[in-house]
C-alpha cells in the first residue's frame, strides 16, 4: 500500500489519467476511482453506471458520478464486457469515499482476451510511474492556485 | 427568449465544440421562455407540482448539469459555458473550477455595485443569500460545461406554487422562507437593473479576469447541427425529461423542542445524501448564520458522522441562541427518520 503526498495508491492496481483504477484478476477487471479523486471531488452523491453486458473501449466514457453539482466521469481503464456492477452503491454512495478501493469498487470489466488486456495495461500508469502522476497532478493545481 | 430545448441543446454544443470542433471557449448569456429545469439526476417528478407548471404555462426540461431545481425566466440570467479544464487561468479540479468561475461572477456583481462572495460549495451569495446557482459536468475529451443561473428579478410566489418543496406544507412560512434564503440583483441594489447591463457586466468580467476578448458569433453548420441533434434526441424527449435515472427523492421533518425554541427541520433527500435542509422554528439567529448550516450540508452524505462532522466545520457558539449543536444534530436526524417520499 502506497500512500504518496497524503493520497492512497496501492501498488498492485493500474491507474487511468482520468483517475479510475483497475484491479486485475484473470480476465476480470475491477474498476473504481482513486482515493485523489474522491477527496477532491467530495462527497458522491450519485453514479450513474452501464448494464451489465454492455462493452466498453478503454478510455471510454462508461459511467457518471455525481458530487456537489458537478458530474464527472467514469472513464473504463480496459475494454470488455460490464460483468458485474456494485449494487450497494444504489444504497450508498459514500462508500466510494469512506473505501474507493473496497467497498467503494463500482463494477467488473472481463477482458475478452488476456493477451489484449496485457497491452491495454500497458497504457496505464504502474509502478514507479504512479509517484509521477501524483506529483504531476499536484504540479497542475499548485501552478494555476499560484496564478490565482 | 429562447425555450428550454433550444437553450439547452447550445449548451451541451459548447464543450463539444471545443473538444471536438477546435472552438476556443464559448461564453452564451440568454434567458428562457418561463421555465423550470431539473439537475441530470433529479427525480422531476418529486421535485416539482407538474400540473402546476402545465397549468401556469410554465416550460419543464432536465440540463445535463448537476444540482437541484431552478427557475427560468426573462429576468433569470442563464450562463452556458464551454472550456477546457486546462485553460489557462482556469483553477483545477471540482472545487477550483467553480471557484475561478464563480470569482467571475462576484466581479461582475462588483461593477453593477453588488458584493457577493462564493459560498462553498457551489452557490453565490449577497447578504447571506444565494443570488447565483452554479452546476457543471466534465464533457468530451478535457471539456467542461458549466451552468449558472443569476437572479436579476425572481418571482417567490411562483416558485413556491410550481416546487414541490416541503415549504408547500408549510405555506404560512413559504415567503419568509424563500426571501430569506434567496435575494436578487434588484433587491439588492434597492433599484431595478437590465438584464442585459448584468450580460455586459458579465462578459466583461470574463474577459478581465482570462485576459481574453471575446468575439460575438453565431454557430457554424456543425454547431448547427449539433444543437438539432440535441433538440431532437435530447430536449423533446420524454424519455430525457423525465427520466428515471435518478436517485431516490425523499422528505422529512424533525421537530424538537430546545431552551432556544422550537426547531424545525425540513430534509430533502437525494439517495443517501441530503439535497437541501432548511433549519426553521422559533429560536433565534440570523439568516445567514442559518443559511452557512444549512450550506455546509447541501449534497453531503447523509449518514449521522457525516452531518456531525458537516456541522461541526461551520459551528460556531450561539451561532442559534440556546441551541446546541448535538440537539440541532438530533433534530435533523429526527427528521432523516421521518422520511416519506415526496
Amino acid at each position: 500500500m502506497a500512500v504518496i503526498k497524503g493520497y492512497n495508491m496501492p501498488d498492485e492496481l493500474y491507474y487511468h489519467e482520468e483517475h479510475s483504477w483497475a484491479r486485475v484478476d484473470g480476465k476480470k477487471v475491477t474498476v473504481g476511482m482513486t482515493d485523489m479523486f474522491q477527496k477532491e471531488a467530495g462527497d458522491i452523491v450519485f453514479v450513474d453506471l452501464p448494464e451489465e453486458e454492455d462493452d466498453v473501449e478503454q478510455g471510454e466514457t462508461c459511467g457518471k458520478i455525481q458530487s456537489r453539482k458537478w458530474i464527472g466521469k467514469l472513464v473504463a481503464p480496459v475494454s470488455g464486457e460490464i460483468a458485474e456492477i456494485n449494487e450497494d452503491l444504489e444504497e450508498d454512495t459514500s462508500l466510494i469515499n469512506s473505501d474507493p478501493y473496497g467497498k467503494g469498487w463500482i463494477l467488473v470489466i472481463e477482458a475478452e482476451d488476456e493477451d489484449d488486456l496485457a497491452d491495454e495495461l500497458e497504457n496505464l500508469i504502474h509502478g514507479d510511474a504512479v509517484s509521477d502522476f501524483i506529483d504531476k497532478e499536484i504540479e497542475k493545481t499548485e501552478a494555476e492556485k499560484a496564478k490565482a | 427568449m429562447l425555450s428550454t430545448q433550444e437553450g439547452l441543446a447550445i449548451d451541451d454544443t459548447l464543450p463539444q465544440s471545443v473538444a471536438l470542433h477546435h472552438s476556443p471557449p464559448i461564453l452564451h448569456l440568454y434567458t428562457f421562455v418561463p421555465s423550470v429545469i431539473v439537475g441530470k439526476y433529479q427525480d422531476i417528478e418529486a421535485a416539482l407540482r407538474l400540473e402546476r407548471c402545465q397549468a401556469r404555462g410554465i416550460a419543464v426540461n432536465r440540463r445535463s448539469t448537476g444540482g437541484g431545481t431552478v427557475i427560468m425566466g426573462p429576468r433569470v440570467v442563464a450562463l452556458g459555458l464551454g472550456i477546457n479544464v486546462d485553460y489557462p487561468g482556469l483553477k483545477k479540479g471540482v472545487g477550483g473550477v467553480f471557484e475561478s468561475l464563480s470569482r467571475v461572477l462576484i466581479h461582475a456583481l462588483q461593477w453593477v455595485g453588488i458584493e457577493a462572495c462564493f459560498q462553498p460549495k457551489n452557490d453565490l451569495e449577497a447578504a447571506g443569500k444565494k443570488i447565483a446557482g452554479l452546476s457543471a459536468a466534465s464533457e468530451a475529451d478535457n471539456s467542461l460545461l458549466f451552468h449558472t443561473s443569476l437572479l436579476v428579478d425572481f418571482d417567490v410566489s411562483l416558485m413556491l406554487d410550481i416546487m414541490n418543496t416541503p415549504l408547500v406544507k408549510v405555506r404560512d412560512k413559504g415567503y419568509n422562507c424563500f426571501s430569506q434564503r434567496m435575494t436578487t440583483v434588484r433587491e439588492q441594489l434597492g433599484h431595478d437593473l437590465s438584464v442585459e447591463s448584468m450580460m455586459e457586466a458579465i462578459q466583461q468580467a470574463f474577459e478581465q479576469e482570462f485576459g481574453i476578448a471575446f468575439q460575438e458569433d453565431r454557430p457554424d453548420p456543425w454547431e448547427q447541427q449539433t444543437i438539432q441533434h440535441y433538440i431532437q434526441n435530447r430536449y423533446t424527449k420524454r424519455e430525457w425529461i423525465f427520466s428515471h435515472k435518478h436517485p431516490r427523492s425523499r422528505m422529512g421533518v424533525g421537530q424538537l423542542k430546545s431552551q432556544g425554541g422550537l426547531l424545525e427541520i425540513y430534509l430533502s433527500l437525494s439517495g443517501a445524501s441530503i439535497e437541501s435542509v432548511l433549519i426553521t422554528g422559533d429560536f433565534f439567529s440570523t439568516s445567514a448564520q442559518i443559511h452557512r448550516l444549512e450550506n455546509a450540508l447541501k449534497w453531503t452524505s447523509a449518514r449521522p458522522e457525516h452531518i456531525e462532522k458537516n456541522l461541526k466545520s461551520v459551528w460556531e457558539k450561539d451561532m442559534i441562541y440556546g441551541v446546541d449543536l448535538p440537539t440541532l444534530t438530533q433534530a435533523i436526524l429526527l427528521a432523516k427518520e421521518n422520511q416519506v417520499r415526496l
